[in-house]
């Protein structure tokens, strides 16, 4: 079927079928007076790619999608969608659709109205027009509210509509900007499930701006873990998770406990007040000089704990440290201990609630985890100050 | 113990006590005198006999030119501020940098803080034959003559338009303002250029406010009568002058009554013409835009 979407993008079809949905940014920066938003941002972006662009507020992350929208031109660097440099042309003239992180529906039209806009922009048929919007609000299951107003539909209604708005123009890219952070968990939960199905069925290149780490995690292909206008770490959600190239991006993506001291073994092991914390090397890191401040992290689901029993000696390999059971909390799957180990540390283990032991708070524990399960981060990091780091409430 | 609670409507009635003894009575009255006479040179109204005859008198011929004469002016002069404060309106509220709006807004409302006679006064001196705008247009040789604008309809417009000009901008502006940049930002998302989302978009959602802004201008303009006098003499006649004039100077309190009622009907049935004339424009655009989808199967 020919449609204005195919006319917009290039004339060559070779170059267009390989090309179409990519995105391309090179050394993008993005500047609001003396403020850097974004700093000499570099991504590739397959077409298909389901890719989360996760970090804090301020990370530069909204700013990006913005620059892809269109909504923004950045002061340096180019954007490429499909092969083709976009630079200064108007979000009307780029094959991209954002769903916004407040729908922005349009009140005074119905549902149907709101998805026909983008079709009616480009002079669609009226039958077609028809078609394809019964078509689209199939897909997110809002055919029967077709007729109503968008403030008589809730959140997670709206946010369909705003979805099958986007869609239904076919763009190469959808970009998402927290299009989840309205709702609440169980429906949020419920679409990040019916996003990636529909992501995989569509084949659209999403690009998904989020700061929960669990939605970037449960659905994308690849994550950019972003931090003051760059990219700190870009990889698929096992990587980031289990290789965390920075102790901003180990403590951002899950939880961690942290240790300072300084490294010992050639930076393969930590010496804290609390006993000597083996550990592994961080991959990306440089050997370091005993000596060196680092800081080593686990994460409380690596963190065995059990009663302590006198006089226990640690097992060869492992790590095992001593305290007071500070609380035990019910997390629904798992059982989270907090633990006192010094008057500036604790440390926080996690078991799966089914094998998780019964102690009582206030009990001396000792818990033990394989130096297998640590990392070891040079110690320059604000953000991983502290015993632990709690995750981002969500 | 059970607290004193007075009912809801309670909230209201300083309102009705004001409206009641300050309009309703009043226009009551006015009502009542336009259908009375004047008994005499020395007697302002007499109702001991009623009759329509006073409507008759001010339909008159001589009337009836004014009565049209004002309504020209309150149509050109609500569409001159319409076209001239919806730009302004639009780029305070969209275009204009935040931390301005403040300014902008002070800036608008500046010369309604000065007396409303002084600033039409005020235009006397720029329209005059031999003011200083005359001068400068026949220097620069744009006209030939001295300027004949004062003391015509011509003036008058000028001034109403100068006068009520804030009365369109600020609703205007807080219309505009309320639609915000997200749903714009949909819109050209949607593959709408900048007018196309002006018409489909901001238009319809700041309706409301022009609708408003409209009315706020077209109702007093059409009452008022110090910019005619000041500015309009014989030629520019207003509705208000005539009765104005029968109430203070004829001393014919039942014509003049006659004619305000007259007025306000003018007002009404002009405004319901022109918001029907309106719907009716807009009807074509509704209906081509509709989506309505097949009943679900």
């Amino acid at each position: 079927m020919t449609t204005a979407t195919e006319a917009r993008t290039v004339s060559d079809p070779d170059q267009r079928d390989a090309a179409a949905g990519s995105v391309e940014l090179q050394q993008v920066t993005k500047r609001y007076g003396d403020a850097v938003a974004v700093d000499g941002l570099s991504l590739s972006i397959q077409p298909g790619e389901f890719i989360s662009l996760l970090g804090p507020s301020g990370c530069g992350k909204t700013t990006t999608l913005r620059m892809i929208a269109g909504f923004e031109q950045p002061d340096e660097g180019d954007i490429l969608i499909s092969g083709r440099s976009v630079l200064g042309a108007p979000p009307y003239r780029r094959d991209v659709n954002t769903v916004f992180q407040a729908y922005a529906l349009f009140p005074h039209m119905t549902v149907a109205e709101n998805v026909a806009y983008g079709l009616q922009q480009r002079r669609t048929p009226k039958a077609e027009v028809r078609e394809r919007v019964a078509e689209a609000l199939d897909l997110v299951q809002m055919r029967r509210f077709a007729d109503r107003k968008p403030t008589q539909l809730s959140g997670g209604q709206q946010q369909r509509v705003a979805l099958a708005r986007a869609l239904v123009n076919r763009p190469s890219v959808l970009l998402l900007d927290e299009p989840l952070g309205a709702l609440d968990r169980q429906l949020r939960e419920e679409m990040q499930l019916e996003l990636k199905l529909l992501q995989s069925r569509l084949g659209i290149t999403f690009v998904f701006v989020t700061h929960d780490q669990g939605e970037a995690l449960s659905m994308s292909d690849r994550i950019a873990i972003m931090r003051d206008g760059r990219i700190e770490q870009l990889a698929d959600a096992d990587t980031i998770y289990a290789r965390p190239t920075s102790a901003y991006v180990a403590a951002f993506v899950g939880q961690q406990n942290f240790f300072r001291g300084t490294a010992a073994e050639g930076g393969s092991a930590v010496e804290s007040e609390h006993g000597l914390v083996r550990g592994i090397r961080s991959a990306r890191l440089a050997p370091l000089a005993d000596g060196t401040p680092v800081q080593a992290a686990v994460r409380p689901e690596f963190v065995r704990i059990e009663a302590d029993a006198a006089g226990g000696a640690p097992t060869t390999g492992a790590n095992r440290v001593q305290g007071t059971l500070l609380g035990v909390s019910h997390l629904g799957e798992t059982m989270q201990y907090l633990v006192r180990l010094g008057d500036d540390q604790s440390l926080i283990a996690r078991r799966p609630t089914p094998e998780a032991p019964d102690l009582a708070v206030g009990a001396a524990v000792s818990c033990t985890w394989s130096d297998t399960s640590v990392q070891v981060f040079p110690s320059d990091d604000a953000a991983a100050a502290g015993g632990y780091v709690a995750p981002p409430t969500h | 113990m059970r607290s004193l609670r007075l009912p809801s409507f309670a909230l209201a009635i300083p309102a009705w006590t004001w409206l009641v003894t300050f309009f309703v009575v009043p226009v009551g009255a006015v009502l009542y005198f336009s259908f009375g006479y004047k008994p005499g040179i020395f007697g302002t109204h007499a109702t001991d006999v009623l009759s329509f005859d006073r409507y008759a008198e001010a339909l008159s011929p001589t009337f009836f030119e004014v009565f049209m004469n004002t309504l020209w002016v309150g149509i050109a002069g609500t569409l001159l501020c319409l076209a001239i404060g919806l730009p302004v309106a639009y780029w305070m509220a969209v275009k204009a940098p935040a931390h301005r709006r403040g300014l902008l807004i002070a800036l608008v409302m500046v010369p309604y803080w000065t007396n409303f006679l002084v600033r039409t006064i005020g235009w006397q001196i720029i329209l005059a034959p031999e003011g200083w705008m005359s001068q400068l247009l026949q220097t620069v040789g744009i006209t030939d003559g001295p300027l004949a604008i004062l003391y015509t309809r011509t003036a008058v417009l000028i001034g109403v338009v100068y006068n009520y000009l804030p009365l369109m901008i600020l609703p205007l502006f807080v219309a505009f303002d309320r639609v915000g940049p997200a749903l714009r930002e949909a819109s050209k998302d949607l593959g709408a250029n900048r007018v196309g989302t002006f018409i489909r978009v901001t238009f319809p959602l700041a309706r409301p406010g022009i609708i408003v802004g409209l009315l706020l201008v077209y109702i007093p303009l059409m009452g008022d009568y110090i910019t005619a006098t000041v500015l309009g003499g014989a030629q520019g006649n207003m509705v208000g002058q005539l009765v104005a004039s029968q109430f203070q100077a004829a001393q014919n309190w039942a014509l003049g009554s006659a004619m305000a009622v007259l007025l306000i009907l003018v007002i009404m049935v002009s405004a319901a013409a022109i918001g029907f004339l309106l719907w009716l424009v807009s009807l074509p655009f509704r209906v081509r835009n509709r989506v309505v989808l097949e009943a679900t199967a």
